[in-house]
């Protein structure tokens, strides 16, 4: 059964098919077979999460779910959150903080705040604080991240639109 | 970082893995979430020839049942630490579960692969073993249940005969009224615990200690079950700050943590004294009068 | 801080100020269109989608993977190695060894100052001198395909003495790293007579203090593709801080420098780490012998394992003082391990040297700074650079000193300051103003309003936790630029097409922090340009002019200088067009804002710059322009240790106060200010986000982090196991740029890349011992030191109650 088996995932919203090995991880597919290079490799150890996705809905780590685990799944990468040229709100958020300095870190970090947002539509500083302590970010300090998550909760308080 | 070859097989029914464990016999593993077993290929720690898939092979929501919290296998992390169930019927694992690595982490592991991969830092083996759990495993020669003391046996060890898989943890349920905490020693958020310490305490109407459950974990081979230490010193007493002390000066010395890299052995057992005392505690503080049913 | 201002929102266009040389204070009232906007760049938009490509994120047609085979033992003899097993594996292209490499040397004199050089080979050929060196690479098809093949790479060693310590490795009898010895390099730099000053002290503080290992961990492990191109040229696309090493490449091939073409894409994250070559040399040999394109990508534990890290100093100081509290006299003996080869070291415990009496003028001061060969993994550049291990030395020694007068610990500093025209131990002016008092003075009362606003009380999540609160401050200083004599350039291209719009090219490479955004800025500031229509090409050594790598905080100071002379002399070539098609005589009158150029208070006689750009052409004068930017260049004596070392220097003041839990030793940082002295902002919110990643990345220092090496050998090369802080691991940074006092950057900006890693151990050190009343000495400053501490207080039978921070 070393062979291949194909596997098809709901890709930000497009239905996308891949001939994978079951040694592939979801995000070699990604990366190298699909071409969603915004799945970054950082650790490999689910530690750090660059490689964080949304597997129907769920953050995980991508460096350690093989893509055949992944087979009719909705898979969700930073890039399934702009539409088009509109950047999603907490992208904009993001951008206009300067939460992003190299910006390695900052695809998972964004699908990561994104889903606990989702989740947590009120959520305070140190909600928000704890709940991204699973994704590193060796630039930025973490303050302007906190920002751009803390502001962008507010406006979509404010908007009644999370 | 590139896992080697292996085979891979789905299991859509516990027998079916059983059943495919069996064939693949030695060279086979079992994955579920593969939060522990995933970073070991990536590293060639782990060379399986086989990998069996057990996500499909059943539930992951806890239920009721006489008297019982049962926790199948694939109920994963996340779901421990949300579950209405399990808050309700155990809040100690939904807090354990809490502990565990980061978001993506809880999100994919599950409790059948944490007790089944004995991590002797793993949360909920600690946690077992001080609420006098079970694992429910089925094998070639059918179901059968092991008391979580028995069940953690030494590092990554357990009494899993080959072709054995968890299909559920089961736990009484936590009388109202019954005090619990769990309490952990971390050099980083979300890191393997330095210590660990597990505590459920029942009142009697006087306040006093009816019944205590206490266990530490992360130093040494499994889970040291520390009850009979705990109650030989609050049993139909009171916990105090003094009484509570005592059993972690009694705790540490029971235990020899080795040196790890981010805690020296001697640092780790001076700790399981604080974190004894303040888990007690904590849970007596949460527990109330005549909480003992 | 005016968050996320666009460009199309910022102030309207007046008239740019006159901005003062050099050595003066910022004027009040000094106006810039763009310099001083928070505007973001495209590739932080880029970046927010996702789209950036980073050196992993390309793939060529037949493209191979490149894996190093490394060193298991930190000292030993190659008896032989075996590639059968690895060649037979199927999609196995190449497995290389020493003798594969045409010339097997990464040389680089490193000091700069005609020392010998010791060579490192690419490839080890019959020893190996620290574990994880690399002993061959291999390429195959797949990714997987080429670890098999690496995995089956069979290596014969026999054992071979090594030294770990570097003080034992300077014994007569140690066994040698290399043949020339194990002394790699030992600086003395001396002032005054410091020995009589010290004997005529009214009292004198000694203290021993040492650093630890530890990682770049940038979020982006070292990576690249290369490929033959149509010219011949073998083509490098990496993650590098130095497109340069292309002439160490070309070297190494054995080919003509213009044979090698190093592209450098934006990275996630250098920090130093990629200042000396990483897979570039590996990419390059599989590259040659296959004629394939080939990926490498270093796994995340062989980045922790082999990569280099920063030197463990072990520093001893002696500090003399009156009783009023002025310092009279310092030795400072500084050994640094180097592990197994020279890369940077020398440069390093320079700048150790250089900063080690910290921003004080002290009259009679010995620095002997020494580096150290070992069979560790080698050190080289790490952020702060030698400046930032030391001020964890002369920060503790001067509360130390503070407590031995009964001197606050602000008074003894100030004493003591450094002003412009003051001197270092080499004998040379300071030619800035020194804005270290403003730094203190603001970062104190920034963190007495925070305390004031009471939101970090102590909740104690845990039960019965005991409590010690103390408060803490460091001052640094830091080097910006390198060394004068270096004799350092950079070189700028810039034109303005048909359109208006301006392309400017050059070398620099692009960490993460906005370098390429900042000369964008630069640009449109001149130019009168929207930085929108700016575009930056940068880090090819193909086609943008060479301005050095991005390191020692030189690239503000040296491309940014480039930038805007090269704008500069742009808009005065092709201001007589504008003068003479607007009909007036003296190109002052000239505004260049708003894609036009304008004269001055005629608000309808104006030109576009896309009719400027055409104009000029049809005149034959040409709308672009090549400049280069010299530093300033000094001479320094090796041998008495005086002269001119860096061009300028940066300072800034952290404080913080802290909890330490009494139990268990932990400490929790209550709230942290962070004040540097900036000069000018090109981009508040980028300077903002330096400091506070650079105080985290310093905190991460200060308490948590270490690569432990035994006996040569890690304890863990798991990243899980590598302790760099989370977001929940550290409050708020708050950041307080300046600008005081004009540097010698663009626009008499100071650099901040480095700076706010220097002063956090410092600081956390000196608030631990305010808070328990014991020095930790030793980083990083662990629980378990802390207890230990805490164990030897109780020895001495000295006491304090719980309370508030001692006032400063």
């Amino acid at each position: 059964m070393t062979a291949r088996s194909l596997v098809t995932l709901e890709l930000n919203g497009e239905r996308r098919e891949a001939w994978v090995f079951p040694h592939q991880t979801l995000m070699e597919v990604l990366r190298d077979d699909l071409g969603f290079t915004e799945v970054k490799y950082g650790c490999g150890e689910g530690l750090c999460g660059t490689c964080a996705v949304l597997l129907n809905g769920e953050s995980v780590n991508a460096c350690l779910l093989f893509a055949i685990q992944a087979d009719g799944c909705a898979v969700t990468t930073v890039k399934g959150l702009s539409e088009g040229a509109d950047l999603h709100p907490l992208q904009r958020s993001f951008l206009d903080h300067g939460a992003s300095q190299c910006g390695f870190c900052t695809p998972g970090m964004v699908v990561t705040a994104y889903e606990f947002v989702r989740e947590h539509p009120r959520a305070g500083r140190e909600e928000i604080r704890a709940a991204l302590a699973g994704n590193l970010c060796r630039c930025t300090g973490y303050v302007k991240i906190l920002d751009a998550v803390e502001a962008y909760v507010r406006s979509a308080e404010a908007d009644g639109s999370p | 970082m590139y896992p080697s070859l292996f085979d891979y097989a789905g299991a859509t029914s516990w027998p079916q893995a059983v059943q495919l464990l069996q064939e693949g016999g030695e060279e086979a593993k079992v994955l579920a979430g593969g939060q522990s077993l995933v970073p070991m290929m990536a590293l060639r720690l782990a060379t399986p020839a086989l990998l069996i898939d057990v996500n499909g092979a059943g539930d992951g929501e806890p239920r009721r049942e006489s008297g019982r919290l049962v926790v199948p296998a694939l109920t994963r992390h996340a779901t421990l630490q949300r579950s209405v169930v399990v808050r309700d019927a155990c809040p100690i694992l939904a807090e354990a579960a809490s502990w565990i690595g980061n978001i993506r982490v809880r999100h994919r592991g599950t409790i059948g692969g944490s007790v089944a991969h004995a991590d002797p830092a793993g949360e909920l083996p600690c946690s077992l073993v001080a609420l006098e759990g079970a694992v429910r495993v089925l094998g070639p020669s059918g179901e059968r249940i092991i008391a979580a003391s028995n069940f953690f046996q030494t590092y990554f060890t357990t009494a899993l005969e080959p072709g054995e898989v968890v299909t559920a943890v089961e736990v009484p349920v936590i009388a109202s009224g019954r005090g619990w905490a769990f309490l952990e020693l971390i050099r980083r958020v979300g890191d393997f615990a330095l210590v660990e310490a597990a505590a459920l305490i029942d009142l009697d109407d006087a306040g006093q200690c009816a019944r205590v459950r206490l266990t530490v974990g992360a130093v040494g081979e499994r889970p040291v079950d520390l009850s009979d230490e705990a109650g030989a010193v609050l049993q139909n007493g009171s916990i105090d700050e003094a009484s509570a002390a005592e059993v972690g000066r009694r705790a540490s010395a029971a235990v020899d943590p080795p040196d790890a890299v981010h805690g020296s052995g001697a640092y780790r057992r001076e700790m399981v004294a604080v974190y004894v005392r303040r888990a007690l505690l904590a849970a007596a503080a949460r527990a109330g009068r005549g909480g003992a049913a | 801080m005016t968050a996320g201002v666009d460009a199309r929102t910022a102030p309207p266009a007046v008239p740019v100020a006159p901005v003062g040389p050099p050595g003066e204070l910022v004027r009040t009232g000094e106006t810039f269109r763009v310099v001083g906007t928070s505007i973001s760049h495209r590739d932080f938009e880029q970046k927010v989608r996702g789209e950036l490509s980073y050196a992993d994120d390309w793939r060529m047609p037949g493209m191979l993977y490149g894996r190093i085979v490394r060193a298991q033992l930190p000292s030993a003899l190659i008896e032989r190695i075996d590639r059968s097993g690895a060649l037979a594996i199927p999609g196995v292209h190449a497995v290389l060894t020493a003798a594969d490499v045409p010339r097997n040397a990464i040389t680089e004199e490193a000091s700069g100052l005609g020392m010998d050089p010791i060579v490192q080979p690419v490839l080890a050929a019959d020893r190996v001198r620290y574990q994880g060196e690399p002993v061959a690479v291999v390429a195959a098809e797949t990714a997987a395909a080429a670890e098999d093949a690496a995995d089956r790479v069979l290596v014969d060693y026999r054992d071979h003495p090594g030294v770990f310590d570097p003080e034992a490795a300077l014994a007569p009898d140690a066994p040698l790293v290399h043949r020339q010895g194990n002394r790699l390099v030992e600086w003395r730099l001396e002032r005054g007579d410091p020995d009589e000053a010290l004997r005529t002290a009214d009292a004198v503080v000694e203290g021993e203090y040492r650093t630890q290992f530890v990682d770049h961990a940038y979020m982006e492990p070292e990576a690249g593709v290369g490929w033959i191109d149509g010219d011949g040229v073998v083509t490098l696309r990496v993650a590098t801080q130095v497109i340069e090493h292309a002439r160490e490449i070309a070297q190494i091939l054995g080919v003509p420098h213009t044979k090698v073409r190093v592209i450098g894409t934006y990275m996630g994250g250098g920090f130093g780490g990629k200042e000396d070559m990483t897979i570039e040399p590996y990419l390059a040999l599989l590259v040659w012998a296959t004629r394939r394109p080939v990926k490498m990508v270093w796994s995340r534990q062989e980045s922790l394992l082999a990569r280099q890290k920063r030197h463990p100093f072990t520093m001893y100081y002696r500090t003399g003082v009156m009783s009023d509290g002025r310092i009279v006299g310092e030795t400072v003996r500084i050994v640094g391990d180097a592990g197994a080869y020279p890369l940077l070291s020398p440069r390093v415990l320079f700048a150790g040297a250089v900063t080690a009496a910290g921003p004080y003028d002290v009259p009679n001061v010995r620095v002997e700074s020494t580096a150290v060969f070992t069979n560790n993994v080698p050190t080289s550049a790490m952020r702060g650079f030698g400046a930032m291990q030391v001020v964890f030395g002369y920060e503790s020694q001067m509360d130390r000193l503070a407590d031995q007068l009964g001197l606050s610990r602000t008074e003894i500093r100030e004493r003591n300051f450094i002003k412009k025209g003051g001197q270092l131990p080499t004998h040379e002016q300071l030619d800035t103003y020194v804005a270290v008092r403003e730094t203190l003075q603001t970062a104190l009362e920034a963190l007495d309003e925070e305390a004031g606003s009471g939101d970090a009380a102590l909740d104690g999540g845990d039960t019965n936790a005991h409590y010690l609160v103390g408060r803490g401050f460091a001052c640094g200083i830091q080097p910006y630029g390198r060394s004068r004599f270096f004799a350092d350039r950079a070189s700028c291209w810039m034109g303005l097409e048909r359109d208006g719009s301006a392309v400017v090219r050059i070398g620099v490479t692009d960490l993460g922090a906005g370098q390429a955004a900042s000369l964008a800025q630069i640009t449109a500031e001149v130019l009168g340009v929207h930085p929108d229509r700016i575009s930056v090409h940068i880090a090819d050594t193909a086609l943008t002019p060479l301005s050095g790598g991005t390191f020692g905080t030189r690239q503000l100071y040296m491309s940014g200088n480039a930038v805007l002379k090269t704008a500069r002399e742009l808009r005065d070539k092709l201001a007589p067009v504008a003068t003479s098609l607007l009909g007036v005589d003296d190109p002052a009158e000239l505004e260049f804002a708003d894609d036009r150029v304008a004269v001055r208070g005629g608000a309808d006689r104006f030109l576009s710059l896309a009719e400027l750009s055409g104009a000029a052409e049809e005149r034959g004068v040409m709308p672009f322009h090549l400049s280069t930017f010299e530093a300033e260049t000094g001479h320094f004596d090796v041998r008495t240790g005086r002269g001119q070392t860096f061009p300028d220097f940066t300072f800034g003041t952290h404080a913080a106060d802290v909890a330490v839990d009494l139990e268990t030793g932990q400490i929790r940082i209550l709230r942290y200010v962070a004040c540097h002295d900036v000069g000018r902002m090109i981009n508040p919110q980028r300077v903002e986000g330096q400091i506070q990643g650079g105080a985290v990345q310093g905190i991460g220092y200060a308490l948590s982090e270490e690569i432990r090496i035994v006996e040569g050998i890690p304890e863990s090369s798991l990243f899980a196991d590598y302790l760099m802080p989370t977001s929940a691991d550290v409050p708020d940074v708050r950041a307080i740029p300046l600008e005081i006092g004009l540097g010698k950057g663009p626009f008499g900006a100071r650099g901040i890349g480095e700076p706010p890693i220097a002063p956090p151990a410092a600081v956390l050190a000196n608030a631990v011992a305010d808070a328990i009343g014991v020095r930790i000495t030793e980083l990083p400053i662990t629980p378990e030191r802390v207890l230990a501490a805490l164990r030897e207080r109780r020895g001495v039978g000295a006491d304090r109650e719980r309370g508030g921070p001692t006032p400063a």
